[in-house]
């Protein structure tokens, strides 16, 4: 009986002491590079499986605040509040920069919708212009799309349009959360506006330029790495400061030729 | 009677799990309390009727989404609770025994679908079916996520139903022939009566799976923390307690206010569900 039940023990404790999982959680304009890179990872790592699970840039920081994942990813920076919290327990590396692009359906992109200012993309989410007609598009009512308060593509987009992270979006018409979400939804409809990272753009959801003092500007890497596109951000994995060392090797594979390589071919601007 | 003094296993066994099902209610009802306590003693009862929620600006009014969980519940009852029971009796009194299994089969494949599934069901066919039909500017609203419910809440309907009119017996059907007594009146008369209790069960059970479903209604509704307006109008994007807590809770810090507040929603979602059982079994008891 004794034998058995020291096999029986062994069999399970040997599959877990051989393998490391790593948990990465939080925003998913960061999950593509995260997953495309933990699967890279993991073949030449077989040992260390990196799960991955999106909610949120809020929900990464709030995982890392209270321990429950072992790296964050955010696509915002870190408010004061939660630097706070957090107690310098984490460590903040910049893996990319994005473009928060202002898209719209396609329907009202052919109508003539090319280019908006921040002004009446602020007007829009306020809710002071509710019809494409008002913009020169189409007579059809706005469909407008917030985002969870948690996003970080929420936070990036409100800053820089309406003028705090957390400001209310009186003219939204609906709330999404994940990019996914969002791009399902502005592709399913001929009406929609909302904000999705410039890698998230297709032929059904289209970036419109973004015109600062006259100029139109495409969402694109190329306006992002000079500078010239007002929604730009950089995206973050947070690590904690008591990692262990698979997950440091991980975060350096994430800024190593290799790692910035697929940065690269997600859609986003590279660091180094 | 030796079984009842005896310390037999198997009494001992019944008396531990009755307790843990017992406990659990405290346990679950005493979570709500103590973690939305803090929530309360903040801001008081008159959350309940305020009608807007800022987290971030410190606004919980808890009334938009009072509101469109109710609305919500109201259509699914209305479109799962005549076809259930309409199902039920056509499977249980004109159906061949083999035909009333297939039925069966089928309502129970379609009691464990996962609830995602139902919501992908609903975004991806309901929706655009809605927006263009009603030309809405979107497919999400109240009607979307009551037309979902109600799928989802239809087995429990039919499949209990079905089993009170099984139940109601042979001699009851057969003095109600000897009487004379056709089939509409031998259905009104004595199959629906007799059978009433256990469609109000499953009716019971229903609501408390609709009430509680979050992934579906999620999807669906929009999760737009507004009051319709007006009150009746179900085809805006509107919000529901639940999809409320699913939408906020991963990034609410543990012990925060907001965190609080969204087991206030939790501690409605309760009442709300123990209520109508209390209110059902009143029914019950008074007729």
């Amino acid at each position: 009986m004794k034998h058995v039940l020291f096999a029986a023990s062994l069999l399970f404790a040997l599959p877990l002491q051989a393998a490391e999982n790593i948990s990465a959680v939080g925003s998913t304009t960061v999950l593509p590079v995260i997953s495309q890179a933990a699967t890279v990872f993991h073949a030449a790592h077989p040992d260390v499986n990196i799960l991955v699970s999106g909610g949120g840039s809020g929900v990464g920081v709030a995982a890392m605040i209270q321990g429950t994942a072992q790296l964050g990813m955010a696509s915002r920076d870190i408010s004061p509040e939660e630097n706070v919290k957090l107690k310098g327990k984490i460590e903040n590396i910049v893996i990319a920069s994005d473009a928060v692009a202002v898209v719209v359906s396609k329907a009202v992109y052919l109508s003539g919708i090319h280019a908006l200012s921040l002004a009446h993309i602020a007007d829009i989410y306020r809710g002071k212009i509710r019809n494409w007609k008002e913009l020169g598009g189409a007579d059809s009512r706005i469909l407008v799309i917030d985002k969870e308060a948690s996003r970080g593509t929420r936070h990036v987009f409100a800053k820089a349009v309406l003028g705090s992270a957390h400001a209310r979006a009186a003219g939204a018409s609906i709330i999404s959360g994940s990019n996914n979400e969002e791009q399902s939804i502005v592709s399913r409809s001929n009406h929609a506006i909302g904000m999705l990272s410039n890698a998230w753009l297709n032929d059904q959801v289209r970036g419109v330029d973004v015109i600062v003092d006259g100029k139109a500007i495409a969402p694109t890497i190329e306006h992002v790495r000079d500078g010239s596109y007002p929604i730009a951000r950089s995206l973050h994995v947070l690590l904690p400061k008591n990692a262990s060392k698979n997950t440091r090797d991980f975060v350096h594979f994430l800024l190593s030729h290799d790692g910035q390589a697929i940065v690269k071919k997600v859609g986003y601007l590279p660091v180094r | 009677m030796a079984w009842h003094h005896s310390l037999h296993p198997l009494k001992l066994f019944i008396g531990l799990g009755c307790f843990i099902a017992a406990l659990s209610i405290f346990i679950l009802l005493g979570f709500l309390i103590q973690s939305s306590l803090p929530f309360w003693q903040a801001f008081g009862i008159t959350s309940l009727w305020g009608k807007e929620w800022y987290p971030y600006e410190s606004l919980y009014g808890f009334l938009p989404a009072i509101v469109g969980t109710i609305w919500a519940l109201i259509i699914a009852m209305l479109i799962a609770v005549p076809c259930g029971v309409s199902a039920a009796i056509v499977s249980s009194e004109i159906l061949s025994p083999a035909w009333r299994n297939m039925a069966r089969i089928g309502m129970e494949v379609l009691a464990g679908i996962p609830s995602v599934v139902y919501g992908l069901i609903g975004l991806w066919v309901l929706l655009p079916f809605l927006q263009h039909s009603l030309d809405l500017l979107t497919g999400h609203n109240l009607l979307a996520s009551g037309i979902i419910l109600s799928l989802m809440i239809l087995p429990t309907i039919m499949v209990m139903s079905q089993d009170a009119l099984q139940a109601v017996s042979a001699e009851q059907r057969e003095s109600a022939m000897n009487l004379g007594l056709n089939e509409n009146q031998c259905l009104y008369r004595v199959l629906l009566p007799q059978a009433w209790s256990g469609i109000r069960s499953g009716m019971l059970l229903a609501l408390g799976r609709a009430l509680g479903e979050t992934m579906a209604v999620m999807l669906v509704v929009g999760s737009m923390d507004r009051l319709p307006q007006p009150f009746y109008n179900i085809l805006e994007p509107a919000q529901t307690l639940t999809s409320r807590i699913g939408r906020e809770m991963g990034e609410a810090a543990f012990g925060s206010l907001h965190f609080s507040a969204l087991m206030g929603c939790g501690l409605i979602l309760a009442i709300i569900a123990m209520a109508l059982s209390l209110f059902a079994y009143q029914k019950q008891a008074t007729s």
